[in-house]
């Protein structure tokens, strides 16, 4: 059930009716509705895992209690490395298990040693990356008393299962979205109504824009062998692109649709392709992971290694980063993803310019050259990694970029898709990155895009783009690129 | 050494490292109200305390600060004769 199919709407409004009109007074009757609808919602992407989901519920809600009850500190960190080799253990088992055992064997076979250890048939849990993260940080902070554990287990499990964000993230902190389940939610018209126009800009942004890319790099990225470098920069651009407007897209719905129930769930993009330079990207891009790696990796792993000065720092940042890049799944891609990202920072270190925050053209309409070549600069080096993210192995994507860096590079780029579509794609890319520059000071692109202009004009401009979805749209009921993590 | 005085000098760290001279240190004040107060800068604020009062922290007493008054009050534990 993805958040653009009829299904979901039908799901959605039978929730919001009952949530809102039969529930509205009785907070631990809406998170028991919460409850069933997430537990319904996962099972209906995959009924297969549901009691893992709340296995894992169940024992973390304990240890919960018992960290925070227990006075000896053996006890406590006894319970609390139960809690983190569960919740690493089942994350290693279902995501890495089969690429360790590939990678061993393959170390043997180098050794010309004959061993093949078999690998098994693993079929890997939706949404476990995102749920597992929830509970290690839920017994992280009860351990370093930052919050209290819950004793209301239906506040727990609905904080495990939360539907809006179960599959895909944001990935809340127990501190943002424990407190809210446990008080009472008033229905706020001017919330709901800006969460209207969040999901509104999701939807646009993931059927117009990703969808529509994604019918012109697949083809590339599928068959890139004897294509042209220009193409291959067309594909490598458009695919940029194609997961921002995807992953973001998804997580303006996640947030539009918490805000309908009243909750404010964390924010997980703000507009990265405006960044400067590589920090301030990741300081923008899939915000609750990164915040979460460098509350819990980061942090701890730089305070430890403070003495080495600045080689402390890159050897924290490049561990931290190679960790997001083994977060996406167990494949080298995804390492060389995180491990160049980690790599990207070390002039930022050695030159100190990490956390020189400059707002971008500050009080203008338009970015100073300078300003501009900066974010042309940060997109080249981001959409050069999104290469190897895209590609199946490492010789892939090495074939990729030795084909991309060659004299076709002047030639004009084939695109299998007609050129009707082809315009409409670069066309609405062009307005998003419009609409979302002019809305780039607020949460979200249409948070007060328009709001100076009379009241029927900005109707008209939201039925526009409801009609551009309608028209325009791709209704090939894609998953979402990062529901496979 | 009183605290005020700690106060005083560990202000003065955050203006340096920082590199803001508006900088107030009251014992509430958090990273959040203090925009180049990050993660990064952290560290470099806890080295260069460190260094500053010729003391060390725990990994633990680091990470359980939840504002300039508990960053004090670990200074003051470690100084006071």
């Amino acid at each position: 059930m993805v958040f653009t199919s009829l299904t979901f709407l039908l799901f959605f409004t039978t929730f919001f009716f009952l949530y809102w009109f039969v529930f509205k007074e009785n907070v631990t009757l809406q998170n028991l509705l919460v409850l069933i609808a997430s537990y319904l919602f996962y099972s209906w992407a995959d009924w297969r895992f549901l009691s893992l989901l709340i296995c894992i519920s169940i024992l973390n809600y304990y240890l919960g209690i018992y960290i925070e009850k227990s006075t000896k500190p053996k006890i406590k960190n006894l319970l609390l490395y139960v809690g983190l080799i569960q919740g690493i253990g089942v994350l290693a088992f279902f995501k890495y298990f089969n690429f360790f055992i590939d990678s061993f064997n393959e170390v043997f076979h180098a050794l010309n040693i004959h061993w093949n250890i078999h690998t098994l048939n693993i079929i890997i849990p939706l949404g476990i990356s995102f749920f597992t993260f929830r509970t290690i940080s839920y017994l992280l902070d009860i351990d370093k008393g930052k919050i209290h554990a819950t004793k209301d287990w239906i506040v727990f499990f609905s904080y495990v299962a939360f539907f809006p964000s179960l599959l895909s993230g944001p990935i809340d902190k127990a501190k943002t979205l424990i407190p809210q389940l446990e008080q009472k939610r008033i229905f706020d018209h001017d919330s709901a109504t800006d969460g209207m126009r969040q999901i509104l800009w999701g939807l646009f942004k993931k059927l117009v824009i990703a969808d529509n890319c994604a019918t012109i790099t697949n083809p590339i990225f599928e068959g890139h062998s004897g294509l042209p470098a220009s193409t291959l920069l067309v594909g490598a651009f458009l695919y940029s692109i194609q997961v921002y407007a995807d992953f973001s897209g998804y997580s303006d719905m996640a947030i539009g649709f918490s805000r309908l129930i009243g909750f404010n769930i964390t924010k997980n993009f703000d507009f990265p392709f405006f960044a400067q330079n590589i920090a301030e990207f990741w300081r923008k891009w899939h915000i609750s992971l990164t915040s979460w790696v460098t509350e819990y990796v980061f942090t701890p792993l730089s305070i430890k290694f403070r003495d080495y000065n600045n080689f402390g720092l890159i050897l924290a940042i490049v561990i931290n980063l190679t960790i997001v890049g083994i977060w996406h799944g167990a494949k080298w891609t995804n390492i060389f993803y995180g491990f160049i990202h980690g790599c990207y920072f070390i002039p930022l270190i050695i030159f100190g310019t990490m956390n020189k925050k400059k707002r971008i053209a500050k009080d203008k309409l338009l970015p100073s050259f300078r300003e501009f070549i900066n974010v042309l600069g940060t997109f080249s080096l981001v959409m050069f990694t999104f290469i190897i993210f895209r590609s199946e192995s490492v010789i892939e994507a090495f074939h990729y970029y030795r084909e991309l860096f060659s004299l076709s590079i002047f030639s004009v780029p084939h695109i299998s898709s007609d050129k009707y579509s082809a315009t409409i794609t670069v066309l609405s890319i062009f307005i998003m990155f419009a609409i979302e520059w002019l809305g780039r000071e607020q949460d979200h692109a249409l948070s007060q895009f328009g709001f100076k202009w009379p009241k029927p004009v900005l109707w008209s401009f939201y039925y526009l783009i409801v009609f551009t979805i309608l028209v325009f749209g791709s209704f090939e009921n894609r998953q979402f690129i990062y529901s496979q993590f | 050494m009183d605290r005020n005085t700690v106060l005083k000098q560990v202000n003065d760290i955050f203006i340096d490292v920082l590199e803001n001279k508006t900088i107030i240190l009251t014992d509430q004040t958090t990273a959040s109200e203090i925009d180049e107060w990050d993660s990064l800068n952290h560290i470099h604020l806890v080295v260069s305390i460190e260094k500053h009062f010729k003391i060390r922290f725990t990994s633990k007493e680091i990470q359980s600060w939840k504002n300039v008054g508990e960053m004090i009050n670990s200074i003051m534990e470690k100084i006071s004769p």
